[in-house]
């Protein structure tokens, strides 16, 4: 996947586009969280008056202070809730809106996404897109406090004491510097680690549905050492991305403690009276000591949550960027919508005028009449596939037209006339449910009938569940004859008016393709419309025409 | 939970030096942080109060404000020594474990095998094990580390200020953070166990939809797969959001703990100064070390939140692992003594055999018996579902025999150790799957033989010239074989089989998808590189069977 050059130039439209949905929720969680953090102060204002009195041998309400801290401490964890309550909407609405369309947009294409197969496309719109909820719940307001609190505490520290302040205004710029450098590196590294993973998936799916070959080459242990060779690999990189992330903590958290400590030692020679300087009425009172202390810490916390949560960030812009890349990939659409509708009336008659196949080569103009019997033949990459996806109605000629039941096919008639269709894919893919569920497809009709049109009522019966077993993806249990008699029970059960077969006696034995022809024979005395697309010889000399798709211009 | 635990005790074992010195670390981390903030406080308040008395002079400033430094600059070296070796512990321990659930899914029973559906498989091998990843980091090292710090906090409180003071912090943070996490883990596991289910439904119908869109679309199905991939995901949000207000709730149960805890030691506190019991330096010692502590209540939040997840994940893992050890006789019989001489080990014998459907008792074949000499060819004709492909699993030691015997070499299939049997004989079956990669990978899965051996197969198999223009040994083959015909796919994978050297070959339909041309030149090539080896072939097409010596019919 070449990212470099398919890459949109404004990355930060995408973001802001994908976070439109959550944008309302996500202020609000700014706002409470900066408020919660503007309580501390007050928390910290209660104990130094507490403390202070007691030096000072006044004797203050111990149920006051504890009261007066513990309700203001309450105030503080209740607008967190809030906070959070508010990010997870934000997040929420947020992966709600992404999934949601990639999961509209690969339910209206005509052809797989060049993003990548199946199991990628599920791990972006699953697991990964599950990375950018950190990012909004915890990175956004982080970065609402960063702009707020340190200035806050700034302008109290210089208000108690200007050496106070001072030592956290050289301290505190240095911390965003360091950090945007350490940034950079954790970026990349993540972006690295991503990549990775999304290999050591694709590696772990081949070998698990080859799980039999390599039992049955003795490749077991080539197989596990190439697995533990990869799984190092992607262990170092993770140890990377981590390392970076843990140093950047790491010296945000030696400058804090470096800035708190300079504070501590400061207000500890004021107090003692070592030190005539920093406070504005000349010596530092214990209660403003105190104060500072307290609040020392608090002025290093958001940058350091900040820095917490950008692995969140860096984890979310690489998935920002993939969903660029995904949204950039864009198709041929499917004609119409893919749901049921009425059949569209007319003959059940099929014409390709002046249709091309997608690699550009040209089909010859084909015209099927209602009732006809018609094999597609030619070597593969004449266009046969091609051709029967166009008569199904499953993506719209660039150039010419299909012409079905009398009219020209549209987008809009598309759903009607593959009603009437009946359709045998090359290779089948079970979906996960019972075998029952496969063949209705959610319709009603007369399944024993089609079992039996498709001679494969006694293979159904003697599987261990019947009609309720579930196969697995490729129709594991089941012959490829088998299967391929499944797909045509599941064609024939929806009574089609027109069928189409693509090489339906591939990989089958003489006595099995003859029973699957003779299955697509009966249809054909029903009236049905027969096109199939096939190199076996028997079965195209059984049909009513021939069609050499390389033989025509 | 016992599941849990029984994962953690795996990851000590491969870890264990590593993760003792984890929890050393998290504890040096969590009790300097403590120390450092009541320290501070008892600094200031003390300094302030030598300060008030006018004994500044005296005030020994020098080696608590050393102290500080130390503590706040060894707590940070500290922490990133405890994060980056308990990771690189943890992640190690997880490679180990993937590597344990792949090597058993590779030893699984045949029928296991081949119903496993890719997508989950390769689920529970990433998202399990990575969610497994919580068990040391997030759960048993702070707990254990929060714990022992409490307890020495409690010591030295009791020492330090007074019994009081350290009851009510210890007493109050423990219990707190008892009663929230019991009753979180049994809001939250049943929760995050059917968002994982979930999760799971929309991983699935999403897959579906995207591999079968087409004959969806023709059967007027898309637009309801399309609902019931985005139906699974309202599931799983609703489920999320019940979550996460149970994890919010935790942390506000948490905060309130805290502060109510803090609130209460600055109380006592100021009490114990007023009844003279206790210096101010030292309440404030009492008080800011009940801040810190706050901190060891952090990760509990986490821990829970993610709870449900690890348990369910560490059940399947669990699951996964324990499969092998009941399913695999073929490892616990024992070995030959004695390697038998080759010109023996390849005679086939079948007699009386019986054969039924995987885990049913309807009978494929039965009474069935024939023997295949070394060098012979024999083709097994037949109409699909006759058993062809079934008596081959049989004789390659991956299907039960109901009744009868198979032998080789004159001991039976099952007698024969795994390693054995496959280094005696290769099955190619009727689907093989060829990985992604180049064609040198593909074909020394089964044997790592040099470049001209390699090309001695292709020759074999007449794909000689059709890898050579596309660019030789390492021109890469996509997923799923991509890049090449069916026709060639179905000749390198029989070229692959060929690299094993058998001496019993069983083809299940070799030359699908080959012209005759092509077919009689690739088995003549078969035979060629195999002259001494015995071929049986399921044959379902004229030019297999004409090449045979022998044909078997099982109709």
């Amino acid at each position: 996947m070449d990212t470099s050059s398919e890459l949109p130039s404004d990355v930060s439209a995408g973001t802001a586009a994908i976070m439109a949905p959550g944008r309302r929720h996500q202020r609000r969680a700014a706002v409470l969280s900066v408020l919660a953090g503007l309580v501390w102060p007050l928390q910290a204002g209660v104990v130094a008056w507490a403390i202070g009195a007691v030096l000072a041998g006044a004797s203050p309400l111990p149920l006051a202070a504890a009261l007066g801290f513990g309700g203001l401490g309450l105030l503080r964890v209740a607008l967190t809730h809030l906070a959070e309550a508010q990010a997870h909407s934000a997040a929420d609405a947020i992966l709600a809106r992404a999934r949601t369309e990639i999961v509209a947009n690969e339910a209206s294409r005509a052809t797989d996404s060049a993003f990548g197969g199946a199991g990628s496309l599920a791990a972006l719109a699953g697991e990964k897109l599950e990375l950018l909820a950190p990012y909004v719940s915890r990175y956004a307001p982080a970065r609402a406090r960063v702009m707020v609190l340190p200035l806050v505490i700034l302008g109290l520290a210089f208000w108690q004491s200007w050496a106070v302040g001072v030592v956290l205004l050289i301290s505190g710029p240095l911390i965003p510097v360091f950090m945007a450098l350490v940034g950079m590196a954790a970026k990349e590294a993540s972006a690295r680690q991503m990549a990775e993973i999304g290999t050591l998936n694709d590696f772990l799916v081949e070998r698990l549905s080859a799980l039999v070959d390599i039992r049955l080459l003795g490749g077991g242990t080539a197989v596990l050492q190439g697995f533990e060779r990869q799984a190092g690999d992607l262990r170092r990189r993770t140890m990377a991305v981590l390392g970076v992330a843990f140093l950047s903590s790491t010296v945000l958290e030696l400058f804090a403690a470096i800035g708190v400590a300079m504070v501590a030692v400061y207000v500890g020679f004021s107090l003692l009276g070592a030190l005539e300087f920093g406070a504005w009425g000349g010596q530092l009172t214990p209660q403003a000591g105190i104060f500072l202390l307290l609040l020392a810490p608090e002025f290093y916390q958001p940058l350091r949550d900040l820095s917490a949560a950008w692995h969140d960030k860096a984890a979310a812009t690489a998935v920002i960027d993939e969903i660029a890349t995904y949204s950039s990939q864009t198709g041929p659409q499917l004609p119409g919508a893919g749901g049921p509708a009425p059949r569209l009336s007319g003959p059940a008659s099929v014409a390709l005028l002046g249709c091309f196949t997608p690699s550009g080569r040209a089909l010859p103009d084909i015209a099927i009449a209602a009732g006809e019997r018609v094999a597609l033949v030619g070597a593969s990459g004449a266009g046969k596939t091609s051709a029967l996806r166009l008569m199904a109605g499953l993506e719209l000629p660039q150039r010419g037209a299909v012409v079905v039941a009398g009219q020209v096919l549209t987008a809009d008639a598309a759903d009607g006339w593959r009603a009437r269709l009946g359709w045998m894919p090359q290779a089948p893919h079970f979906l996960a449910g019972s075998l029952r569920q496969n063949l209705t497809l959610g319709r009603t009709g007369n399944l024993p009938q089609a079992l039996d049109r498709a001679a494969i009522g006694a293979v159904v019966q003697a599987l261990p569940q019947g009609l309720s077993t579930r196969l697995g993806e490729t129709g594991a249990g089941l012959s490829g004859g088998e299967a391929r008699r499944i797909t045509l029970a599941r064609a024939v059960f929806g009574q089609p008016d027109l069928l189409l077969a693509d090489e339906p006696t591939a990989d089958l034995d003489p006595e099995t393709a003859r029973s699957v022809t003779e299955g697509l024979l009966a249809q054909s005395a029903q009236g049905v419309t027969l096109v199939v697309a096939t190199h076996d010889k028997a079965l195209a000399a059984r049909m009513d025409r021939i069609i050499d798709l390389w033989g025509a211009p | 939970m016992t599941a849990l635990w029984a994962i953690f005790r795996l990851i000590l074992r491969d870890q264990r030096t590593a993760i003792l010195r984890g929890i050393a670390l998290s504890l040096i981390v969590l009790v300097m942080g403590v120390a450092l903030l009541g320290l501070s406080g008892w600094f200031i308040t003390a300094a302030a109060a030598a300060g008030l008395a006018g004994a500044g002079a005296v005030f020994d400033v020098f080696r608590p404000s050393a102290m500080v430094r130390f503590l706040a600059l060894g707590r940070a070296a500290a922490r990133y020594g405890e994060r980056m070796l308990t990771h690189d512990a943890t992640l190690r321990a997880l490679e180990a474990l993937r590597l344990r659930v792949l090597a058993a899914h590779l030893s699984a029973p045949y029928a296991t095998m081949i119903r496993v559906r890719g997508a989950q498989a390769l689920n529970r091998l990433t998202a399990d094990i990575d969610a497994l990843d919580g068990v040391p980091l997030r759960l048993v090292l702070p707990v254990l580390a929060g714990i022992s710090t409490q307890l020495l906090a409690l010591v030295a409180l009791w020492v330090l200020v007074a019994p009081a003071v350290a009851l009510w912090v210890v007493g109050g943070y423990v219990l707190g953070a008892a009663v929230t996490f019991g009753w979180m883990a049994r809001t939250t596991v049943p929760l995050s166990r059917r968002a994982e289910a979930a999760a799971q439904a929309f991983r699935t119908r999403l897959i579906d939809l995207i591999r079968a869109r087409r004959d969806l679309a023709v059967y007027g199905r898309l637009v309801a797969q399309r609902d019931a991939v985005l139906a699974a995901d309202d599931r799983r949000r609703n489920l999320r959001r019940l979550l996460d207000r149970a994890e919010r709730r935790a942390g506000t149960a948490l905060g309130v703990v805290g502060t109510v805890v803090a609130a209460g030691a600055l109380g006592i506190g100021l009490m114990l100064v007023q009844a003279g019991q206790v210096q101010p330096a030292f309440a404030a010692l009492g008080f800011f070390a009940a801040l810190a502590l706050a901190e060891t209540l952090a990760p509990l939040r986490r821990a829970v939140s993610d709870l449900g997840r690890m348990a369910d994940a560490a059940r399947r893992v669990r699951r996964d692992l324990a499969e092998p050890a009941s399913a695999k006789p073929s490892e616990v019989k024992p070995r030959a003594e004695a390697v038998l001489p080759v010109a023996e080990a390849v005679d086939l014998r079948v007699a009386d055999l019986t054969l039924v459907r995987a885990d049913t008792p309807i009978p494929v074949m039965s009474g069935l018996s024939f023997a295949v000499g070394r060098g012979e060819t024999v083709a097994i004709t037949g109409a699909s579902g006759v058993g062809k492909s079934t008596l081959l699993l049989a004789i390659a030691g991956l299907h039960p025999v109901a009744a009868g015997h198979i032998t080789l070499g004159g001991r039976a299939v099952a007698d024969w150790s795994e390693a054995d049997l496959r280094g005696l004989l290769t099955l190619l079956p009727q689907r093989s799957t060829l990985m992604t990669g180049t064609v040198a990978e593909a074909l020394r899965l089964a044997n790592p033989v040099g470049d001209v051996r390699l090309w001695q197969v292709l020759e074999a198999v007449q794909l000689d010239q059709v890898i050579r223009n596309k660019g030789g040994l390492s021109a890469r083959i996509g997923p799923r074989g991509e890049g090449l015909s069916g026709g060639e796919a179905r000749r390198l994978t029989l070229a692959r089989a060929l690299l094993r050297n058998p001496d019993l070959l069983l083809l299940d339909e070799p030359t699908e998808g080959l012209d005759e041309a092509t077919a009689f030149a690739v088995l003549q090539g078969v035979r060629r590189l195999l002259p001494e080896a015995v071929l049986l072939i399921a044959a379902h097409r004229q030019v297999e069977t004409d090449f045979a010596d022998r044909v078997l019919n099982l109709s």
